[in-house]
């Protein structure tokens, strides 16, 4: 008689912190169950307590792996864009959160693995390892990929500069990248406040964009950023009509 | 039968007094050995930190009343079950792990529920009942998916899992509806752990000939024969819990936790070897997953539970 092979989960013996702290993370059922309940939760509110609106959301790409971009103003920002992808799919929704502040103490690490689904993104000691886990990710058909590439809130509702690291992970694939543009955030819940304010938000969806031709170089990286900027800030041009 | 408050049996109240008590002498035994002594007691501190959570958080549990015990225990089975699955793999099939979770819960709820033909607490016929349903629900899952291949392992995971861990343990849980629960739930949760803790006591004194070298080579036959003379002398001096019990039951009690006690921690050894694995999880620190901490008593809970309904109902 064959003996079973058993597949222990990689994670099996790590303490429940450990795990969240994790990237990739093993699919945990309570970890799907809370975070479904969290985002129905948190969407209501938006609805209710943000008015959010969502406009362009024929613009998602339907099954491909796809990046979101958007311009970064609040720590709503995150969960507001994934308010425009169905509840199913945000289990494979993974907004880049830098490491050194959202995977630092417990609850943050709570907060980010569970509710937001959040990437350990290494802003200052590894940038490149944590770019290439981002084209890693992107290989698998379905995931999305959600990313501020300011890479902090801007202090004063104005969209900053984009780092060439979304250069980098799409140049040269067939990746489809969305710019989205966020209007209301910065009014709602800017940097240095306790608590968001009932402000009107605004989530305008831009149609794709596809960097296949290019191949990845510094210059390359750099002016897709400087092109997905330009791309953020017409949707705002449009919105602020 | 459980009252509203825990503090209204002079069972409760003794043995939370006496493990206060323990914990405080073992805590300030501690400090002695570290600092006075300048020993090192830092895998004891662990444990004894494991300990200082969860003693209150069964007392809390116990003292909340019927209904509260029997919430922690499921959530013990759910997490033991969990680390189960996750070690052997059987996670990675949602369907069979949510099928045995819904079982557990199915066990917690008829230990709350009343029986609906006699209206006494806990539905004992729909718990010795629970495992048909379960298994044949578990069954039904790859002939839903139909799909044969790899299905055996998984079944026969499954259902191990909601046996043992799941239903077996859960008969703990149902201890709460008998009339002296707060007796038995006690002693219990009190003789077993110390049993293990005998053994583990035992082997580091004196005794090197092996009890199974090829399960768990650390245990030897002169600690498991000194826990079993603890866990025998134990029920004597812990008689106040079971006023009803005659020698016969006290004699059934000592042999059921001295050797089910070591049985149930080798049945869980069994399978981490067969995995090739230490521990089954790392939850509480000290002791590793919740699994490890109950294994002995998920074998003695069943056992006692029905030899004692068989002399006293329940």
């Amino acid at each position: 008689m064959d003996e079973w092979r058993y597949e222990p989960t990689e994670d099996f013996d790590q303490a429940p912190v450990e795990r969240l702290k994790n990237f990739p993370r093993q699919p945990d059922m309570l970890v799907f169950a809370g975070r479904s309940v969290a985002h129905l939760v948190m969407r209501g509110l938006l609805r209710i307590y943000n008015r959010l609106e969502i406009v362009g959301r024929e613009n998602l790409p339907q099954n491909d792996s796809f990046v979101l971009v958007a311009n970064h103003s609040s720590h709503l920002d995150a969960i507001t864009l994934l308010s425009c992808l169905p509840i199913s799919r945000i289990h494979r929704a993974f907004p880049a959160a830098a490491s050194d502040y959202f995977f630092t103490s417990v609850t943050r690490v709570v907060f980010s693995a569970i509710v937001v689904n959040a990437m350990p993104f290494d802003r200052k000691e590894n940038p490149r390892q944590s770019l290439e886990l981002c084209r890693q990710l992107l290989e698998t058909p379905g995931h999305v990929l959600v990313l501020f590439p300011e890479g902090t809130r801007t202090l004063d509702g104005t969209i900053g500069q984009f780092k060439p690291g979304i250069g980098l992970i799409t140049a040269g694939t067939s990746v489809p990248v969305v710019p989205c543009y966020l209007r209301g955030a910065y009014e709602a819940w800017p940097k240095g406040r306790w608590f968001p304010r009932p402000h009107k938000l605004l989530l305008t969806i831009g149609p794709p964009m596809s960097f296949k031709g290019l191949t990845s170089s510094r210059e390359n990286a750099i002016m897709i950023a400087d092109s997905l900027r330009e791309d953020v800030d017409s949707l705002r041009r449009q919105t602020d009509l | 039968m459980m009252s509203s408050s825990g503090f209204e049996s002079p069972t409760f109240r003794a043995y939370l007094f006496f493990l206060a008590g323990l914990l405080i002498v073992a805590g300030a035994l501690l400090v002695l050995l570290r600092f006075g002594f300048k020993r090192n007691v830092d895998h004891a501190w662990k444990a004894y930190r494991g300990w200082l959570i969860m003693i209150p958080l069964v007392f809390a549990a116990l003292f909340l009343g019927r209904i509260a015990s029997v919430i922690f225990f499921t959530l013990v089975a759910f997490a033991a079950f969990t680390e189960f699955a996750r070690a052997t793999g059987l996670y990675r099939d949602w369907g069979m792990t949510g099928i045995v979770l819904l079982g557990i819960a199915a066990v917690g709820v008829v230990s709350m529920i009343d029986d609906p033909l006699t209206g006494v607490d806990g539905w004992y016929g729909m718990l010795m009942a629970l495992p048909v349903f379960v298994v044949a629900a578990i069954l039904l899952i790859p002939i839903l998916r139909d799909r044969a291949e790899g299905q055996l392992q998984r079944i026969a995971l499954a259902i191990l899992g909601f046996i043992y861990i799941g239903w077996m343990f859960g008969h703990l849980a149902f201890l709460v509806n008998a009339k002296n629960a707060y007796g038995y739930l006690l002693f219990l949760l009190f003789a077993v752990p110390l049993n293990d803790i005998a053994a583990f006591t035992f082997v580091r004194i004196f005794g090197n000939r092996k009890l199974r070298p090829h399960i768990s080579p650390n245990k030897t036959w002169a600690g498991s024969l000194g826990a079993l003379a603890v866990s025998m002398a134990l029920p004597w001096c812990l008689r106040f819990s079971f006023p009803e019990f005659g020698t016969r039951e006290l004699i059934l009690s000592g042999l059921i936790v001295g050797i089910g006690g070591q049985l149930g921690d080798l049945s869980i050894s069994v399978i981490k070897r067969d995995i090739g694995i230490k521990d089954m999880g790392a939850l509480i620190e000290g002791h590793g997953g919740v699994l490890d901490r109950v294994d002995s008593l998920i074998y003695v809970a069943p056992l006692f539970f029905h030899m004692t309904r068989y002399f006293h109902g329940l």
